[in-house]
């Protein structure tokens, strides 16, 4: 019977279609003995998950070298064997973090701790839950708010300020300084002050013939 | 277009690729490696390039990037994507040649927009996203609002209103639009212009209407019945030299002459009836004796003093006795003599006042001239050229001149800059002048009005100088007659005294001689003419001087009064000269005014214009103003915060705080969307990113929001195009972003391109995105080049291999 903590990451991760592996399990011919192992399905199917239970693990899960040992030498045996695999190991319970460093040099390092549980092994509440979400999201799979189509946007801001503008603006004036926001708003000083200048000076030829 | 993929790539003689290169791009995830400077971001930018006709990065770094994009080893060169929609194919095309682009086909303007804002990460913009937590503020030129203005297209806008907001304020109009100063200089000349001549008008009608006062008080008077007016001023004029009264004054001269005669003839009469009682009266034989002689001394004295003084007043005549003659006379002669005075001191004071008004206005002329002659001579522009010189001083770094490139130590030994300040200083000052100069020839102007107006009334008032010389000779005359008059004094005194004697003698013998028939035949001829003038008849007892002393002043009374008359009608003419000549001057302003006021009209207009202009140009920036706020508060909303804080907790799990933006709710001016950072389980921490998050951490934060703006809208195109995003994050980052990047790709369908230029980077993510399963798909392309042959671009396709390792597990 393992801990809590991790019954609790297994069933989140169970949840999300990841397959339990039965431990220990043999890789180029060696045995590799975890608190618990998980795989991936369809575009997580290269996922191995490893599950370390920090604080009342087996197998050396409570001293941080042994660990990385044990991870070091499952690494290399994938390597050797030309595996895809891609290792992501959960520490479930307090760590180190010189540990984590580590570690993290030869797979992907969750670390979850801290997370309320009552004692079937679920969390506790909405909040546990989804703090033990927050530690091992890169896991889960990405829901995406639906978006909301009335209000994205339409078109180029350029093209919306124009439409927002009254009819009656001078369209030399509009196409000027629009023309030239895209050269910043010195341009667009000088645009404008372009098109008034042009229009005193309309009023002055006027004058003149 | 959510279906839509890139299949493949084809560049030639693209920016740092040389010759021909083919990638494919048919995969779920692109992996693309190149060393520095092997052409990855090229081959990137190429693809911008063909899909939507620009590259934004490079555009927004020089304008004329169209023409370096070429290689430069050749003459033409093209960039063409072929995607997937389905079955069809679609292909964009640019052609490259080193005058620029010429888009074949790209993709519409909204979808071009999507690709650049949300689809394509370029480097520049990822190092946009790095500065953004560097600075804290939430001020218009923060990180965050540049990355966030570029990133929707909202810079175009921040440069529209920060370029528009001169317009607020009319100050920085005039700084900036050159000829603005110098049309409200113009109005404001015109409008100083329009009031000088409206007040020269108002004291011109001032002066009609004074003048035409006076006419209807002396019409009034003279009792003629026309009602004044200007446009009556012809029958005014008729009526005032209508000659009832001249006639009138002829007749009375002719009755004075009459009873002149009538009086020798009754004197004579009198002094035969004397001359027929002398005997009877011996008593007072002496007295007229002694006043016989008295007047055999004085008699032609007096007589030619007399004649003298009645020549003098012709219209008048005194009375017979000497003395009473006498001091009728010396008062005649006293008034006149006074009148000539007045008169010949008036009209002296006028010539003098001639002279020296007509040189007043002639100096005035002169200066007027003068400043004429100035501002022609000052450049009118001299304003406006003074500020584009200043506007020039910022370039001059040596003494290279800017605008013809020569070298001004040949020109001068003064240093450039030098030269420079001293001309703008000039011409500033010559501005100033110009200003100072338009005022002092108005001042002068309305002096040269006043004085032409002052001549022109001593031109009317003043007498010739034959007419001052009568004058004067009058006065002459005059003076002597009373020093002859003096003179006689005594004289009369005493001739007075002895006439009286003989007086009371020639009643006594009157009396006796009451009954004289000549005298009772004169009686009565005096009668009858007294009543034909309209006096009463000589009354019983009256004696024939009193008769005819009453006549007599009564004559002269009318006399004095048609003077009187004739003198207010010569006013009256007087005053329709005035009435005329003001009137001609009047519409002579008028007609200033008519062309003033119409020139007024042109500027006013012109400004008008101007101003509507600019009216038009704040109604531009406000609207930027509410568009831009409408974007920040559509695109800055919860959505895009939650999906943010899920992928920074994915990339950052050991991290408690995670960025969100706030938006200002109670702002009405330019909403700047604010960063903060929130406690991941609930709660505000209160700092910005910058002050709250670890440096590595603030580049998940920048990288995550790229992509949550991407995930946080429709997938309008299914890609996401990094170049280079990772190459400053850590290891620990490196793993779950390179696990996001396969739940993007696997889990929600993105075509993923990226480009690294870290080797072990590249074959560690070459393991991370291998296919998982079926259909699932990986490309990389390995570009290099050398630096004489053309640039070779490798790519390698791996496909789904079924994973054994683990089932031989136990």
């Amino acid at each position: 019977m393992s801990a809590r903590l991790v019954q609790a990451i297994r069933a989140r991760l169970q949840a999300a279609d990841y397959v339990d592996l039965a431990t220990p399990f043999k890789l180029a011919g060696v045995d590799f003995a975890f608190t618990g192992a998980m795989r991936g399905r369809d575009g997580r199917a290269l996922d191995l998950v490893l599950l370390v239970d920090t604080t009342t693990g087996e197998f050396g899960d409570r001293d941080g070298e042994r660990v990385r040992q044990r991870v070091e030498a499952l690494s290399r045996a994938l390597d050797v064997t030309g595996s895809r695999y891609v290792v992501t190991v959960i520490l479930a319970g307090a760590i180190l973090a010189e540990g984590i460093e580590a570690l993290s040099e030869t797979c992907r390092v969750l670390q979850v701790e801290g997370i309320t549980l009552d004692p079937g092994g679920t969390p506790l509440d909405e909040a546990a839950r989804e703090q033990l979400n927050d530690r091992i999201r890169v896991l889960l799979p990405l829901t995406l708010p639906i978006a909301d189509i009335e209000n994205s946007g339409s078109g180029p801001a350029i093209d919306q300020l124009v439409r927002s503008l009254p009819k009656y603006l001078n369209k030399e004036l509009l196409d000027a300084v629009i023309a030239a926001s895209i050269d910043g708003e010195q341009a667009v000083t000088e645009a404008v002050a372009g098109v008034i200048d042009q229009a005193l000076q309309s009023g002055t030829a006027e004058e003149q013939s | 277009m959510n279906g839509l993929l890139l299949k493949s790539l084809d560049i030639s003689n693209f920016r740092s690729i040389r010759g021909q290169i083919h990638a494919p791009l048919d995969a779920k995830v692109v992996l693309v490696h190149g060393e520095n400077g092997a052409g990855k971001t090229s081959l990137l930018s190429a693809i911008e390039l063909a899909l939507t006709g620009r590259v934004q990065s490079l555009e927004r770094a020089d304008h004329g990037y169209e023409k370096q994009l070429l290689h430069r080893s050749a003459l033409e060169g093209s960039v063409s994507v072929q995607t997937l929609l389905g079955p069809a194919e679609l292909g964009f095309k640019a052609l490259v040649s080193s005058s620029g682009v010429q888009s074949v086909s790209a993709l519409d303007a909204p979808m071009a927009s999507f690709f650049r804002e949300r689809a394509f990460l370029p480097q520049s913009l990822l190092g946009q996203l790095l500065q953004i937590y560097q600075e804290a503020g939430s001020d218009a030129n923060s990180p965050l609002a540049q990355f966030v203005g570029k990133l929707l297209g909202l810079d175009q806008l921040d440069a529209l209103e920060a370029g528009l907001k001169p317009l607020a304020d009319v100050r920085n109009v005039r700084k900036n639009v050159d000829g603005w100063q110098a049309a409200e200089n113009e109005k404001s000349r015109f409008d100083r212009l329009l009031s000088d001549q409206h007040k020269i008008k108002d004291g011109i009608q001032a002066q009609i209407r004074t003048a035409l006062a006076e006419l209807t008080t002396t019409c009034a008077s003279l009792g003629l019945a026309v009602e004044v007016s200007e446009e009556e001023l012809g029958a005014i004029e008729a009526g005032l030299q209508g000659n009832t009264d001249r006639q009138a004054l002829e007749e009375l001269s002719d009755r004075q002459r009459k009873l002149a005669s009538l009086r020798r003839e009754i004197e004579f009469a009198q002094s035969t009836a004397e001359t027929e009682a002398n005997a009877a009266p011996v008593a007072t034989e002496d007295t007229g004796d002694a006043y016989a002689a008295w007047q055999a001394e004085y008699a032609n004295r007096i007589a030619s003093f007399r004649a003298r003084v009645e020549g003098l007043f012709p219209e008048a005549s005194l009375e017979s006795a000497p003395e009473q003659a006498a001091q009728t006379a010396l008062r005649w002669l006293l008034a006149e003599q006074k009148q000539l005075s007045e008169r010949a001191r008036q009209a002296r004071a006028d010539i003098q006042r001639h002279k020296v008004a007509r040189d007043e206005r002639d100096v005035a002329h002169r200066q007027r001239d003068t400043i004429d002659e100035e501002v022609d001579r000052l450049p009118s522009t001299a304003g406006s050229l003074g500020a584009i010189l200043a506007e020039i001083s910022s370039f001059v770094t040596d003494e290279t001149c800017p605008v013809c490139d020569r070298d001004f130590t040949e020109v001068s030994k003064v240093p450039l800059s030098e030269h420079l300040r001293h001309q703008v200083r000039n011409l500033s000052a010559s501005a100033e002048r110009l200003l100072m100069l338009g005022r002092t020839r108005s001042e002068l102007q309305v002096m040269i009005e006043r004085l032409d107006r002052e001549i022109e009334t001593i031109d009317a008032r003043k007498p010739g100088e034959q007419a001052l010389a009568d004058i004067d000779r009058r006065r002459a005359i005059v003076e002597t007659l009373i020093a002859e008059l003096d003179e006689l004094a005594e004289a009369l005194a005493q001739g007075s005294q002895l006439r009286a004697a003989d007086v009371a003698k020639r009643r006594a013998v009157s009396e006796a001689q009451s009954r004289h028939v000549a005298l009772t035949a004169a009686r009565e001829t005096l009668s009858e003419y007294a009543v034909s003038i309209g006096g009463s008849p000589v009354a019983e007892g009256e004696t024939f001087g009193a008769a005819v002393t009453r006549l007599d002043a009564q004559l002269v009374e009318q006399a004095n009064r048609l003077d009187a008359r004739l003198a207010m009608r010569r006013r009256g003419s007087d005053f329709i000269a005035t009435v005329r000549s003001a009137v001609a001057r009047r519409n002579e302003t008028d007609a200033q005014i008519a062309t003033d006021f119409a020139s007024w009209q042109r500027a006013d207009a012109s400004l008008e214009r101007a101003k509507a202009l600019r009216d038009q140009g704040n109604v531009i920036r406000n609207a930027v103003d509410t568009v831009r706020s409408a974007i920040i508060r559509r695109e800055f909303n919860e959505r895009l915060n939650r999906v943010w804080r899920d992928l920074f907790v994915r990339l950052a799990p050991a991290e408690p705080f995670v960025p969100a933006f706030r938006i200002p709710v109670e702002s009405t001016q330019r909403i700047q969307p604010k960063l903060i950072t929130e406690h991941r389980d609930g709660g505000e921490a209160g700092g910005t990113p910058g002050a709250m998050l670890s440096a590595g951490n603030l580049n998940t934060a920048a990288l995550t929001l790229f992509i949550a703006l991407h995930l946080s809208v429709p997938k309008e195109l299914p890609w996401l195009i990094l170049d280079d995003p990772v190459q400053s994050m850590d290891e620990v980052h490196i793993a779950h972003f390179a696990a996001l990047l396969r739940t993007l790709s696997k889990e929600h369908g993105r075509q993923i391109m990226i480009a690294v230029h870290d080797r072990q980077l590249f074959e560690y993510l070459k393991l991370e995105l291998s296919p998982a399963f079926a259909g699932d798909s990986l490309l990389t392309l390995e570009l290099s080049r050398g630096p004489r042959r053309d640039s070779v671009c490798i790519p390698r396709r791996y496909s789904f291999k079924e994973e054994t390792a683990l089932s031989v597990a136990a």
